[in-house]
């Protein structure tokens, strides 16, 4: 969230697209200029499908359903209606946001691989569908009269002008998304998704605007395309190639920026008309392989796309050596307890079975405001499936939490999150290629409505957890220890009432423990209650002020620690009768 | 991408000066020794076997012209064949046109692009280059629009659909001297038979005294045609409309309707178009289930056409002449007859002569109806369908009876 401005890339685009436009005023044949509308046409279909996929790394097959949308609102609105696409263009934009909302609704319950293919079946039951309908071939008409009201013009300057200034309203929908809290969710999802449901993200809203604002910018493309060429058929503007060609300009631009897209299409699309012109009827079909072959070659050079791989080669990948003395958590770990209150968060009966094992039997325990409560038991015991169910990734079999009193049955973990329950996971689950700051702010939108708001409490749990001197490090290059403190303070900087610590402590060394721990320690001076799952004893018993025990999903135990721990079922549990039996004994 | 850029600009810069040198030269010069016509038709892609018969028949129909001293009127001007490829795609069908028109822009005519998208999004480009253009694409819109430039020497798609089942009937008629009442439609639902049938539906077929017995729609490909044709068996159609589109669905209800015992004419099958008399297809599809297979086309070979063929045999290599190259060859002749009447290579006092021509010979003659003249909106008038059927492994027409080269094969019952 470093660069937050727009204008520098907007001023860097426009000087672009100026350029762009002059190179239409030098070369005075109409095939080059009808390249210039081309690419540039292309060039936004791909910044439409990065606006969703290269964002939120949810790959989409099908763009070419809202492409197609647009074009035959613009032809048929046309041949039919005698409706302007001047009209014509913003009325295809709007159906295919709807088509976006529509299409990704039921569409989100997939992922991934299924996700992708799912999409994959839209254009083709389109292409049947506008077949069937008697669309098979929809033909502009000509209008002597009034061209410019009809969008034809024998200047084919005007059109690059106008793909243009569509292509710039893309960029400049793509750069807002890309520098906002719009960007950041959707990239936290693409990193992980779970993460960002429990840091509070609401996934499917976010993903659903992306989808139909990327719906949206495709539709347009696909009204002007069908402005270019006068021509529509099923295949043309719903065929595989062109849901191919929006995923290829920007994974191989550089998905996940808006310039990926920009690149790939300058490149791609003059590539490819070249190759078919010039080798096309020499040796037929040649073009396609001379493509895939230089498109496959740039994909094994460069991975990520040719822009990410530019930009590596500019700035050397290792990062500047982090100054050596951190700076201590700003919260004094001396800061006095407030004394335990009323219940905060009441388990009921819960229970959670998978077939017929009960991961979770009937489990009943309060946690009171202030307190820190440790939750203990051997592996197995079910511990995170009860933190599981307690953020709402599960959904309990039978029993019932309230927390301050309200019901949390059928609550995504992101409503959970948004009513005051932070948590951290077992296995840190950080996003990777974000900053650290940029992964704490996430955490934050939860409780900011602006974000310059979510990046002063992301900077504030970053201090409050001594992390601040690693702000701007990205989120792989930290050691253990700092991505433990790193989840941390993102669920700090929701502004939780309760957090719930998975084994925070989980592969530290005892320096390093004994840094979190104090962080921990301060944690109900400032309000927040705290549930932990530990295995490291000693430091459960210094920390907690009361111990819960389960085991087999079942409560064992409840009550102060020293007492806890001395409890023959306790013992048992994790050492077996017979040291049982020698403990009571002894 | 500067680097690119400049490239572009180079080209754009030696297009002009080649333009201005051109404009500029003085008009006493001896008339141009070359004149290009050019050819935009699919040449690679799913349809690049037809784009090279269209060549074949228009570097033919060129060789001869050349042979026989060239354009007389423009001092024995030699002709030359350019040709831009289509590809599977209106945007490439639209570039390659464009990018055509740019490289030569001294072309004075041409022929293209088969396909009727294609063709649509090509003629966007040669009307507002003002070129004159041909094409046997059957879709009404592309003379629809108003186009002052573009020529459409096959009937439409409408006119097709129009007269094909009287056309049908007449020819049942004169042969059997029945009049058939029961019709039967088994077709896939691409733009070509949703066209031709959707007026027979509309109460066409009634006004024929005919019913429509079974109909039968499918989305390409067919799986299994069984079921399909053993509906067409029970329903016991006088006529069967068998109208797929693709090759392996053509190979599929043909089997079939040789496996129920209603192939071989014994149940008169028709087909639309003239992709249902390659030579290919012989070859996938094989004779014996062809053999009395009947397809309706815009052109095909007819007792005029008899030398034409043999020299198109020798020289090409195929079996026959089909559509595309018999009406790319007469494109060019009508371009050469344009050419000498003009006396000019200027393409509006080109058009101007195409707009005049009203003939029955020479290229006129490879067309049925006989003549070479264009309507306001550049369809050739009396431009009627030809019927062709699958006799021993050749497809030979059968109707117009004047100039059929065979006699139908039809149950006479």
């Amino acid at each position: 969230m470093q660069d937050r401005s727009i204008l520098r890339p907007l001023g860097i685009f426009l000087l672009l697209a100026l350029a762009w436009l002059g190179c239409g005023f030098v070369v005075q044949d109409a095939y080059w200029r009808l390249m210039l509308t081309l690419v540039p046409i292309w060039a936004l279909l791909g910044v439409a499908w990065n606006i969703f996929s290269g964002y939120s790394g949810l790959v989409s097959f099908g763009h070419a359903a809202f492409f197609g949308l647009g074009a035959y609102v613009v032809a048929l609105g046309q041949a039919r209606l005698g409706l302007t696409p001047w009209l014509g263009i913003p009325l295809g934009a709007l159906i295919g946001g709807l088509a976006g909302a529509a299409i990704g609704y039921p569409t989100f319950r997939l992922r991934g691989n299924y996700f992708a293919l799912a999409m994959l079946a839209y254009p083709l039951m389109l292409v049947s569908l506008f077949s069937w309908m008697g669309f098979q071939e929809v033909s502009v008409p000509l209008h002597r009269e009034r061209p410019g009201w009809y969008m034809q013009f024998a200047d084919g300057r005007v059109y690059i002008a106008i793909a243009l200034a569509l292509l710039a309203i893309g960029f400049i929908a793509s750069l807002l998304v890309e520098r906002s809290r719009f960007g950041l969710s959707l990239l936290a999802i693409k990193q992980n998704e779970l993460a960002a449901e429990a840091a509070g993200i609401d996934t499917v809203r976010w993903k659903l605007r992306a989808m139909v604002l990327s719906g949206a910018l495709a539709a347009a493309a696909g009204g002007l395309y069908a402005v270019v060429l006068l021509v529509v058929t099923p295949n043309s503007v719903f065929g595989l190639v062109v849901s191919a060609q929006a995923m290829i300009l920007a994974l191989f631009g550089g998905a996940g920026t808006v310039w990926g897209p920009l690149i790939g299409a300058a490149v791609l699309v003059p590539l490819g008309e070249t190759l078919q012109a010039e080798l096309g009827h020499l040796l037929p079909g040649i073009q396609g392989v001379i493509y895939g072959v230089a498109v496959i070659t740039v994909i094994l050079a460069a991975p990520e796309g040719l822009y990410w791989k530019l930009r590596d080669m500019r700035r050397p990948k290792v990062p500047a050596a982090a100054p050596v003395t951190p700076a201590p958590a700003t919260m004094s770990p001396d800061a006095p307890c407030p004394p335990v209150g009323e219940p905060i968060l009441e388990v009921t009966g819960l229970s959670k079975s998978y077939g017929g094992v009960g991961a979770v039997s009937d489990v009943s325990f309060t946690v009171r405001q202030g307190e820190i409560l440790g939750i203990i038991g051997p592996n197995g015991a079910g511990k995170t499936t009860l933190f599981n169910l307690l953020n709402g990734l599960v959904q309990p079999s039978a029993g019932e939490v309230r927390f301050e009193g309200r019901n949390l049955a059928g609550l995504r973990p992101n409503r959970i999150c948004r009513l005051g329950i932070s948590r951290t996971f077992q296995v840190v689950r950080a996003f990777p290629r974000m900053s650290v700051r940029e992964n704490v702010v996430v955490g934050a939108f939860v409780a900011q409505s602006t974000d310059e708001a979510a990046t002063r409490a992301a900077e504030a749990a970053l201090a409050d957890v001594g992390m601040a001197h690693r702000a701007h490090a990205t989120a792989d290059t930290l050691t253990n220890r700092e991505l433990r403190l790193m989840e941390l303070a993102r669920a700090l900087a929701s502004g939780p009432r309760m957090i719930l610590l998975d084994e925070p402590l989980a592969g530290l060394g005892s320096t390093d423990t004994d840094a979190l721990m104090d962080v921990v320690r301060t944690l109900p001076a400032r309000g927040i209650t705290v549930v932990i799952i530990e295995h490291s004893m000693p430091a459960m018993l210094s920390l907690v002020g009361r111990l819960v025990v389960l085991d087999n999903g079942r409560l064992l135990a409840d009550g102060p620690p020293h007492e806890v721990v001395r409890q023959p079922a306790v013992v048992e549990a994790y050492l077996g009768r017979k040291w049982a039996k020698a403990d009571a004994e002894g | 991408m500067n680097n690119k850029i400049l490239t572009r600009r180079g080209l754009g810069r030696i297009a002009v000066i080649a333009s201005a040198a051109g404009l500029a030269r003085p008009a006493l010069a001896q008339a141009p020794r070359e004149i290009k016509i050019g050819l935009v038709t699919p040449l690679s892609g799913a349809w690049a076997k037809s784009g090279e018969l269209s060549r074949m028949g228009m570097e033919m129909a060129v060789d001869e012209v050349n042979r026989d001293g060239g354009i007389k009127s423009l001092g024995g001007a030699r002709l030359r064949l350019v040709t831009g490829d289509c590809g599977d795609s209106p945007e490439k069908a639209k570039s390659a046109a464009q990018r055509l028109l740019s490289q030569e822009p001294d072309i004075v005519g041409g022929a293209g692009a088969y396909v009727s998208s294609f063709t649509l999004a090509v003629t966007e480009v040669t009307e507002r280059a003002g070129v004159p253009w041909f094409t046997l694409s059957y879709a009404d819109a592309i003379t629809n629009r108003g186009f002052r430039y573009v020529y459409q020497t096959s009937p439409t798609a409408q006119t097709q659909a129009e007269e094909g089942l009287p056309t049908l009937v007449e020819l049942a008629e004169k042969t059997t001297g029945r009049k058939p009442t029961r019709l039967g439609i088994v077709m896939d639902n691409t733009a070509s038979p949703v066209n031709f049938t959707r007026g027979l539906r509309d109460g066409g077929a009634q006004k024929l005294g005919m019913q429509i017995v079974v109909d039968e729609t499918f989305t390409p490909p067919l799986a299994d045609a069984g079921p399909v044709m053993q509906r067409v068996r029970s329903a016991r159609p006088d006529i069967l409309l068998l109208l797929p589109t693709a090759v392996p669905d053509i190979k599929l209800t043909l089997e079939k309707l040789n496996e129920i015992g209603l192939g071989k004419g014994r149940l008169p099958a028709i087909n639309n178009g003239g992709p249902m008399g390659s030579p290919d297809l012989l070859r996938v599809v094989g004779k014996d289930m062809l053999e009395g297979v009947m397809f309706i086309t815009a052109t095909w070979g007819n007792k005029n056409t008899q030398a034409l063929n043999d020299a198109f045999r020798e020289r090409t290599g195929e079996a026959w002449i089909t559509q595309d190259s018999l009406s790319n060859y007469a494109h060019v002749m009508i371009l050469r007859d344009a050419l000498e009447a003009a006396a000019s290579t200027d393409r509006d006092k080109v058009n101007t002569a195409i707009r005049a021509m009203d003939s029955t010979t020479g290229a006129a003659t490879l067309f049925p109806g006989g003549r070479v003249k264009f309507d306001e909106r550049g369809r050739r008038e009396g431009a009627a369908l030809v019927i062709a059927q699958w006799q021993n492994g050749v497809p030979v027409s059968i109707f117009p009876a004047d100039s059929a080269v065979a006699q139908p094969i039809w149950p006479r019952r």
